[in-house]
């Protein structure tokens, strides 16, 4: 399941999928500003069809963050 | 069901936007009351859809009022064509959006009051600055009140507030031409509130508009873009089984088609009804069907519910030819583009033909179930029009006497002996503000017979009619099938005392083909003569699609040299003794 969420994380931030590593942040990718960061949890959101709270947004800096709630909602990743 | 592509799309696809070539530019300025992050991306993308290259310049989270009353702002520095002012009920109404009781009803009224005239005084400051095309967006009226069911017994309620703050806006600028109001309201029915406003994503960054309907709402903006451009829409081609009735009618038969008050019948007669509603706003129809001719023609003929008879059709083709011959013959009739044309037919393949052999067309993707025709020709933005003209009421009547013209013409074997059995009436008028919509909708649009196409706005007319150096005439023409309406325009620059410049002249393509030009000459060069002009210069400027007036300067005697071209008045013209000039 990690490839079709480091598919829309590439596709949002314009990153190669190879680049995809747990730490990343906005520090590290130039196009994670505040809005395209939440334009790529919306996009998890429908693709994924769940729906984070307020709190999980505001609690995202890495893509670990963004996996760790994704599991917590039922997602599995390899 | 939202068929609109992701927002990560369209900000992927406006990043391939730069250095595109195409015919159409624009520049577009967003303010807004709140956070419209992607909309500008949106637009880019949608904008090169319909062959649109825009500039687009977004001014700063809710410093609408600052970016507007400031001359020096970077606003008028952008110089957009068109501005697009998006507010909102929580930005407009304060605390009443929540406290509506709060205030005494006159202190609630002055409120609201106060909130127009600020906005008013914003579209007029601007319209004081700019030609620019302004378009305001009105209030949303919140589904929720805080008074729950008991909202209705208040008085001046919040709803009752932001009615009167539309309504005031609606009629403030209902005859003020470069102003229009973008319907917020309706488009938050249209999608629901609960989808459109998304409580985390207001929290989040005071986003107003849910990014999933983002794109949605680009659409909105595009109707006021396409239509200030010029650029709608003017022919429908429809297909005719399972399009215009369900079924085949050679092989299911006359009384075998699905066409009635019952459902599905129900469905295609209400889909009628809309291509019909669309016609009466100008848009010419035309068929396309492949299909036994006499048996489709029985139908349309004789079927007790078909809505759109035989007379609301400029062109028909019912033949076993293949769909793009059939299309290119009826361009070909209606003397209009491919690129004014949409084609609606229910078969895939047939499509798909059309958009590898027709690019220029627009052929939607018409949904499978046959209830949903109507909603979906209903949001095709391309059909938008700022302003419907008596012009475009009368438009499909016109292409149906127009059918009547041809089939004349090839019972007659040469053109004068046509002309005269014409009995062409021909009007020229100076423009005045009755005239000025329609004139200033044939200088957007007009291609083909046009000498310089240059490109002018309402306003921009508007002051030419004020400006004594300037002449500004319309050209109508009746002939024995009836009123072809305003067909034609041409400006006069008045350079000296003894020298015109014909900036623009041209004539729809309606009336092309019937030396109505040389009519408009005669007028132009007696009046010259009249006034001691001594000469008419002009400039022929080619476009692609401008061929069909490539010869009229020389056709006129007007002499070239380098790019201009010179017509010396020596004596009055006569004109042919099958035109007539009405005085």
């Amino acid at each position: 399941m990690s490839e079709k969420l480091y598919k829309i994380i590439s596709k949002v931030m314009k990153i190669p999928i190879e680049s995809i590593i747990d730490t990343m942040g906005p520090k590290d990718v130039e196009n994670w500003t505040s809005f395209n960061g939440y334009v790529l949890l919306h996009e998890l959101e429908t693709d994924y069809e769940v729906k984070f709270t307020i709190d999980e947004v505001l609690d995202v800096t890495t893509i670990a963050d963004i996996k760790r709630h994704l599991k917590n909602k039922g997602i599995v990743f390899d | 069901m939202n068929s609109e592509e992701n927002l990560s799309y369209y900000i992927n696809e406006s990043q391939k936007i730069k250095n595109k070539e195409l015919k159409n530019k624009t520049k577009i300025a967003i303010l807004s009351s709140y956070t419209h992050n992607g909309l500008k991306e949106i637009m880019d993308v949608k904008c090169v859809e319909n062959n649109i290259l825009a500039t687009i310049y977004e001014g700063a989270y809710n410093q609408f009022s600052q970016e507007i009353l400031d001359q020096k702002s970077n606003l008028y520095k952008f110089q957009p064509n068109i501005l697009f002012l998006l507010l909102d009920s929580r930005h407009i109404f304060e605390d009443l959006y929540h406290f509506p009781d709060s205030k005494s009803i006159s202190q609630k009224k002055s409120f609201v009051k106060e909130r127009i005239l600020e906005i008013k005084h914003l579209v007029d400051f601007f319209r004081k600055q700019s030609n620019s095309m302004i378009v305001v967006s009105n209030l949303n009226i919140p589904s929720d009140s805080s008074y729950g069911i008991s909202e209705q017994k208040i008085k001046y309620n919040l709803s009752e507030m932001i009615q009167e703050f539309n309504s005031e806006l609606i009629s403030s600028y209902k005859n003020t031409d470069n102003v229009a109001i973008l319907n917020f309201n309706s488009f938050i029915s249209k999608f629901g509130e609960n989808n459109v406003f998304d409580p985390k994503q207001y929290f989040f960054g005071n986003i107003q508009i849910n990014l999933t309907y983002l794109p949605n709402f680009g659409n909105e903006l595009m109707k006021f873009v396409i239509s200030f451009l010029g650029l709608g829409k003017k022919c429908l081609i429809l297909d005719l089984d399972n399009t215009l009735w369900g079924g085949i009618v050679g092989e299911d038969g006359y009384d075998g088609i699905k066409l009635g008050p019952e459902p599905p019948g129900n469905a295609f007669m209400e889909f009628q009804k809309t291509i019909l509603s669309l016609h009466h706003r100008g848009i010419i129809l035309a068929i396309n069907s492949k299909n036994n001719f006499d048996d489709a023609m029985k139908v349309i003929k004789n079927h007790p519910h078909m809505i759109l008879n035989e007379k609301y059709f400029s062109s028909i083709k019912i033949n076993w030819n293949d769909k793009v011959s059939n299309i290119n013959q009826i361009i070909t009739e209606l003397n209009i583009g491919l690129d004014s044309v949409v084609f609606l037919d229910d078969d895939q393949i047939n499509q798909e033909l059309v958009r590898t052999m027709l690019p220029e067309v627009l052929v939607p993707k018409l949904p499978k179930d046959p209830s949903m025709f109507s909603k979906f020709l209903q949001d095709i933005i391309q059909f938008s029009n700022l302003k419907i003209t008596e012009e475009d009421k009368q438009r499909g009547k016109m292409y149906a006497q127009q059918k009547m013209r041809n089939e004349l013409e090839n019972t007659t074997t040469d053109l004068t002996t046509f002309l005269k059995k014409l009995e062409l009436k021909i009007s020229i008028k100076e423009i005045d503000s009755f005239s000025l919509p329609r004139v200033s909708q044939l200088i957007l649009k007009t291609n083909q017979f046009n000498l310089t196409t240059k490109r002018y706005q309402e306003s921009e007319i508007e002051k030419m009619i004020n400006d004594e150096n300037y002449f500004v005439g319309y050209v109508n023409v009746k002939d024995k099938f009836g009123d072809n309406g305003i067909t034609g325009v041409f400006i006069i620059k008045k350079e000296s005392k003894k020298i015109w410049n014909l900036d623009t002249f041209l004539l729809s393509c309606r009336i092309m083909g019937r030396d109505i030009e040389k009519a408009v000459f005669t007028y132009i060069v007696n009046k010259a003569k009249y006034h001691n002009i001594e000469q008419i210069k002009s400039k022929f400027i080619p476009t692609q699609k401008n061929k069909p007036i490539e010869n009229f300067l020389p056709n006129c005697n007007f002499k070239k040299e380098d790019d201009e071209w010179t017509y010396m008045i020596k004596s009055e013209l006569k004109l042919p003794e099958y035109l007539k000039l009405e005085k």
